[in-house]
Formats: structure tokens, C-alpha cells, sequence
């Protein structure tokens, strides 16, 4: 895997953080990898624009902040605007999809991919899980870290007692990944 | 909805081993069994007359495991306990769930009321449940403990509430466990919030 740099973009209360977090976490902890973590706030927590900036890397990272990601997710409307720009030509978008609509500002060649995330969670019992389901989102269509890794840093990083939902909620976001790329069922199909 | 990680097998503390599962449209004759040995003491303080067809018709009928989750315990192909979980998807007690709970006398004291009550705890967790609540008699000394151990406590008593197989009134405890912690352990952690950037 060549050094891929990820930022994830939403609101405070919908766990951005803790979604760059364990992509990080899976890959370094538990894929034997290299990964750095930034992340940034708003002025206040719930409801404002924060930001994470995940790098993952075979080799030791030397510098970790993210100015153009290779992948960048976004779980809000403005997350997307301000972002997007930003992305790599060529890179991959995944998005809210009832939350966020594709415009003429995605960069050249970039390949888009959208997910219900918030819907999907409140099917499962709880919205507060929406991160999850893009975390599962982001291995089922990228496959930059394996799903075992992955499952493995959401059980070890969620309270205990949630464990169980949010690992439906993984694997929400990573069936529904895999569909939607046609490494699952579905067949390809892109939506950008 | 699927249950996942069903059947499974526990095994109680002297050794005996049984599986656990799901209730389904199948098992509508094996439960009617269980619930006809009950010793009508047993049965006195349920909901329904659980010896009827009429009624393992209707229970089988409602299965839903979104609203109704029952799980049952079988011992050599025998059920010894069932256990259901009965959710409200509508209304003010969304995040209620209650739980109903009956074991076979054999099997009683055992620790299988306990075990098959940390399964529903958790399959309620998983299902972003709040808090569960339980009806118990007062002399039902077992099962209060049972749930005690699960997290529940008395939450209230309804005094003279219901009468036992002597016509003597009794005290209906209502236990709950409100697991809603767990859930603002989740809020706080998806909350975005700096340690670093103000209060």
C-alpha cells in the first residue's frame, strides 16, 4: 500500500474523530501498518465543522498532516464543500448520501460513492452509530485496511456494552461497500 | 431482523450444558410442553394462559423479532426456559424494553435464569435499548436475584397486587436496569469534542 491520506470531514456529534480514529488504529494496531491522526474542532463541540486527517503508510510517516487526501469522507453538506476541492484528482469521495449532493466541485476523475449512513444507523437502533457505518463503508469500498483489522479496532474502541451494535453497524457500511463497488452481489455501480 | 450469534451453547455451573436460541414458528409444540409442566404455582403469575393452544397460536403468530425476541433454552431437545424480550417501536417507551422470563423447576437455581437473561440483556443492548424492566412477585426470591445480578433493582412495588395460587395478595415488584449510561458513554465519545479547545 503506497501512502494514502484520508480526511474525514462531518459535524461535531457524529463521531468524525472517532471515525478517523479507528481507520488509524486498524491499520496501525492490528494490520501491522503506519498511521498518523489530526484532528481539528470548531469553536464548539456538537454541531460545528470538525475534521480528521488520517495518513497510513507501510513506512514510518514523516509528516502527517493531509493537505490533498487520496480519500476523503464526508458526513455533512458543508464538510463537502469545504473539502472537496481538496481531493486528489482521481481520488475516492465517500459521502452521506442523504446528506451531502454531488456538484460540479469535485475534482477531475475523482470516483464518488454514497451511502445512507444516517438512515442505515437509526435502522439499527441507534443514529449515534452513523460513524461506524462509515467506517465499514470506507473498507468495503477501499479496502485499505482488511475488515478484520477493522472490526477488531471498533469492538476495542467503543464503550463497553455497545460493542455488538456497533459491529452490526460495521457491518452495514461494509456489505454495503462491497455491493456497491461489485465486490459484494450487487454488481459495480458507481453514483457519482 | 436477524438474531446473530444464535444458538449458543452455556454451560451452567454444575456442568450442564444446553443451547440457547431463538424461538421459532417450529417450536410452538415443544413450548407448549414447557409451559404445561410448569407447576401452576409457576404459571400463576404469568400474563396468559400459557397451557392453551390458542395461546402458543398466538405467541408463535407474533414472533417478530423486531418487536417480540424470544429466545429459549433446550436441554436433550427439551425447552426448559423461555425467555422474550417485548419492545414498543411507537410511543413515549421506545427505549423500554421488558422482559418476561420462566425456567423449568428442574432447572431452577441453577444459574440458567441468570444466563438466559444476560442474553436478552445484551441482545437489548445491541438493539439500542435504554432501559428493561421486569415484573416480579415478591417470594419469587430466584428470579429477583437473578435479575439482580443482570443490573436490575426494585424500582417500585405495587403493593397487594396480585394474588398467588392461595388466593393471599402479594406484592408486584417491578425491577428495572437502565443501561442508558452505556449509550451517553457513546454520545460523549461521538461528540467531537477537544479536551484541548475550551470547556
Amino acid at each position: 500500500m503506497p501512502k494514502t491520506e484520508i480526511r474525514v470531514g462531518g459535524l461535531g456529534g457524529q463521531g468524525v474523530i472517532l471515525c478517523g480514529h479507528i481507520i488509524g488504529k486498524a491499520a496501525s494496531i492490528y494490520d501491522n501498518k503506519h498511521a498518523t491522526l489530526i484532528q481539528s474542532f470548531g469553536p464548539e463541540a456538537r454541531g460545528s465543522a470538525c475534521s480528521a486527517q488520517v495518513t497510513l503508510d507501510e513506512e514510518p510517516i514523516g509528516y502527517p498532516y493531509v493537505k490533498r487526501p487520496d480519500v476523503l469522507i464526508v458526513m455533512s453538506p458543508d464538510a463537502y464543500f469545504q473539502f472537496a476541492p481538496s481531493l486528489k484528482p482521481g481520488g475516492v469521495l465517500l459521502y452521506e448520501s442523504e446528506l451531502v449532493t454531488l456538484d460540479e466541485r469535485l475534482p477531475e476523475g475523482v470516483v464518488a460513492y454514497g451511502i445512507p449512513a444516517t438512515r442505515l444507523a437509526e435502522e439499527l437502533g441507534r443514529r449515534l452509530v452513523l460513524n461506524i457505518v462509515m467506517v465499514g463503508f470506507f473498507v468495503g469500498v477501499t479496502g485499505l485496511v482488511s475488515p478484520e483489522a477493522a472490526e477488531r479496532a471498533v469492538v476495542h474502541s467503543v464503550p463497553k456494552g455497545t460493542e455488538q451494535l456497533n459491529q452490526r453497524a460495521f457491518r452495514k457500511g461494509y456489505e454495503f461497500g462491497l455491493k456497491l463497488t461489485g465486490k459484494g452481489n450487487g454488481g459495480p455501480r458507481h453514483d457519482a | 431482523m436477524m438474531l446473530e450469534g444464535y444458538p449458543k451453547p452455556i454451560t451452567l455451573r454444575d456442568g450442564t450444558t444446553l443451547v440457547v436460541r431463538p424461538v421459532e414458528a417450529k417450536d410452538g409444540e415443544a413450548l407448549l410442553a414447557f409451559y404445561r409442566a410448569l407447576p401452576e404455582e409457576d404459571r400463576l403469575f404469568l400474563r396468559d394462559d400459557v397451557t392453551s393452544q390458542a395461546w402458543a397460536d398466538r405467541f408463535i403468530g407474533s414472533i417478530d423479532y423486531e418487536k417480540v425476541i424470544p429466545l429459549l433454552a433446550e436441554a436433550g431437545g427439551e425447552v426448559v426456559a423461555n425467555g422474550t424480550l417485548y419492545r414498543t417501536l411507537h410511543g413515549w417507551t421506545t427505549h423500554v424494553a421488558e422482559i418476561r422470563l420462566a425456567v423449568a423447576r428442574s432447572f431452577q437455581r441453577r444459574g440458567l435464569g441468570t444466563a438466559l437473561l444476560r442474553e436478552l440483556v445484551g441482545v437489548a443492548i445491541s438493539l439500542g435499548v435504554e432501559k428493561m424492566i421486569a415484573n416480579v412477585v415478591d417470594n419469587q426470591v430466584g428470579a429477583i436475584r437473578a435479575f439482580e445480578k443482570r443490573g436490575f433493582h426494585r424500582e417500585a412495588v405495587l403493593k397487594g397486587h396480585v394474588k398467588d395460587i392461595h388466593g393471599l395478595k402479594r406484592d408486584l415488584v417491578i425491577m428495572s436496569n437502565d443501561v442508558s449510561h452505556i449509550w451517553d458513554a457513546m454520545a460523549a465519545m461521538v461528540a467531537d469534542y477537544s479536551p484541548t479547545l475550551g470547556g
